[in-house]
């Protein structure tokens, strides 16, 4: 068999930067809506960042910021903040963002 | 260099396994016990208990968590061990195949024991069967040494940068595990000389705190097919590792297996058995005694199961007359015993012979002298072109 295929993977197995290979479907897609931060109210406990099924949630010091990239909108942040600083908000408000 | 005389000692299967596991000294290890695998797992514990193995325990509420920690551990870099039996086997499903999927060099005992829906505490390979094709290598053995031996094997080849994939070494429950048998356990320090040359070895990727690094989370598209890929191509490269590490291991230690299968009594065998297991042993003795009546018998004990031993057992059995197989497990849509059907795939590479399945030792109802002999005339009679049935349930007649 004569291989065409560019590997993707450098090892054996399935491994890469999780921030950079593994992310390589564009889960934001299927985003209807989207986690907005009243950076007021966040206390940067880290939990939005931790429970992101993605790991979409990049540490900004004193907050965290979603990669919308890679977010797909389910809303699991805003349920599991503590000081409900984030709102999951309908991706229509936000169309001429692009 | 050879390795100095081992300890002779009486010993249980389990317990065996457990001292020579505690030798491959395991870094991490999680077992969660069932029967008739618990005494590893206890004698595990107790070692780590007395100091006599430094490792981390991970108390595990079932075997789903013991396999998930385990390939945890492994990916982390660690030497991982665990062992397990039926129900639990099949209760980690889902986390034996990631941990074949993260090419996670996890070593796990599964004591055979007959799995779920007919609640049957008793020998039987169908729990190794239900398993076949999570992506692991499976290996049988047959008596308490060959336990020992291939368990320091099985470290050897699950680890080796080429291979990296997980192995499951499966010995009879009841049969092997309650079987009280002289065995030579090795000094720990040939254990550590004999898998040393693993530290030679590149590293393998783990995962290192702080750098994100990760592992098998998500592969689309291409980045699926090049995992399964190289998966399926480590899979193949592992049988003849395993026929490498069973000379060096025979140059070391004195004690061959012969790696893939061992063939007995086969070079001018007419006719073949193919078993495994505890009653490959029980077969090596019907060989002699039909060899003493003038019928021309070998046997082939499979000890390589996945990947399937295939070009081996091609060598062994082309231009044999006829051969007969006995599974001690059921396959359940084909008519014939599981490791008959593979071997049917190759076949036209044999010689488009006899094959007859035989099911027999389900549920620990013995495999015996008997009913083995009436195995070897029944494939004789095949053998001179009489006619015969495709498959016997041997306790069912
Ligand atoms: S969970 Fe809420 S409070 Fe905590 S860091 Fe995230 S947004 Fe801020
Ligand atoms: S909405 Fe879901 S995917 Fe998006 S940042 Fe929150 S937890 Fe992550």
């Amino acid at each position: 068999m004569v291989i065409k295929h560019q590997w993707i993977f450098k090892t054996e197995s399935p491994w890469s930067d999780a921030n950079q290979k593994m992310l390589v479907l564009d889960t934001g897609g299927w985003r209807t809506e989207r986690p907005v931060l009243d950076k007021s109210l966040c206390n940067y406990c880290g939990l939005c960042s931790l429970y992101c099924p993605p790991q979409c949630m990049r540490d900004k010091g004193d907050h965290y910021e979603v990669d919308l990239a890679f977010c797909k909108g389910c809303g699991i942040c805003a349920h599991e903040c503590p000081k409900k600083a984030l709102t999951m908000k309908p991706e229509g408000e936000f169309t001429n963002e692009g | 260099m050879k390795a100095k005389k081992g300890k002779i000692s009486v010993m249980m299967g389990n317990v065996v396994a457990a001292n020579v596991a505690r030798l491959c000294r395991p870094e991490v290890v999680a077992c969660y016990p069932i029967t008739p695998q618990s005494e590893v797992a206890e004698t595990m514990s107790g070692f780590v208990a007395d100091g006599s193995l430094d490792a981390e325990i991970v108390e595990v509420e079932g075997e789903n968590s013991a396999m998930n920690v385990c390939l945890a551990a492994s990916v982390a870099g660690a030497r991982t061990f665990t062992a397990t039996s039926s129900y639990g086997l099949v209760y980690m499903y889902d986390a034996i195949m990631q941990a074949s999927g993260y090419r996670a060099p996890v070593v796990m005992i599964n004591v055979n024991r007959e799995t779920p829906g007919i609640h049957a505490v008793s020998s039987g390979q169908q729990d190794m069967i239900a398993t076949r094709d999570a992506g692991w290598v499976q290996i049988i053995v047959e008596n308490n040494q060959e336990i020992a031996d291939q368990l320091i094997m099985c470290y050897r080849l699950a680890e080796d940068y080429d291979i990296q994939l997980p192995v499951m070494l499966n010995y009879d429950g009841y049969y092997l595990s309650y079987l009280n048998e002289e065995v030579e356990i090795p000094e720990q320090s040939d254990v550590d000389a004999f898998l040393a040359p693993l530290k030679n070895q590149p590293q393998r990727p783990r995962i290192i705190p702080g750098a994100a690094t990760g592992c098998g989370t998500h592969g689309m598209e291409m980045g699926y097919v090049e995992a399964r890929y190289k998966h399926w191509a480590a899979m193949d490269r592992a049988k003849k590792k395993v026929d490498e590490i069973d000379q060096q291991f025979a140059d070391y230690f004195g004690r061959s297996y012969g790696g893939q299968i061992e063939e007995y009594r086969m070079n001018d065998a007419e006719i073949a058995i193919l078993a495994s297991g505890s009653a490959a042993g029980t077969a090596k003795t019907v060989v002699d005694t039909k060899r003493e009546e003038g019928i021309k018998v070998g046997l082939v004990k499979q000890r390589l199961f996945r990947p399937f031993p295939e070009e081996r057992l091609i060598a062994a059995l082309k231009g044999k007359k006829a051969v007969g197989v006995i599974d001690r497990s059921v396959g359940f849509g084909w008519k014939y015993g599981p490791m008959c059907t593979e071997l049917k795939a190759i076949a036209p590479s044999i010689g488009n012979v006899p094959i007859l399945s035989y099911i027999d030792g389900l549920a620990n109802l013995d495999i015996t002298i008997p009913h083995i002999g009436r195995v070897v005339d029944e494939v004789n009679a095949a053998a001179k072109g009489n006619a015969y049935q495709a498959v016997t349930w041997i306790p069912m007649e």
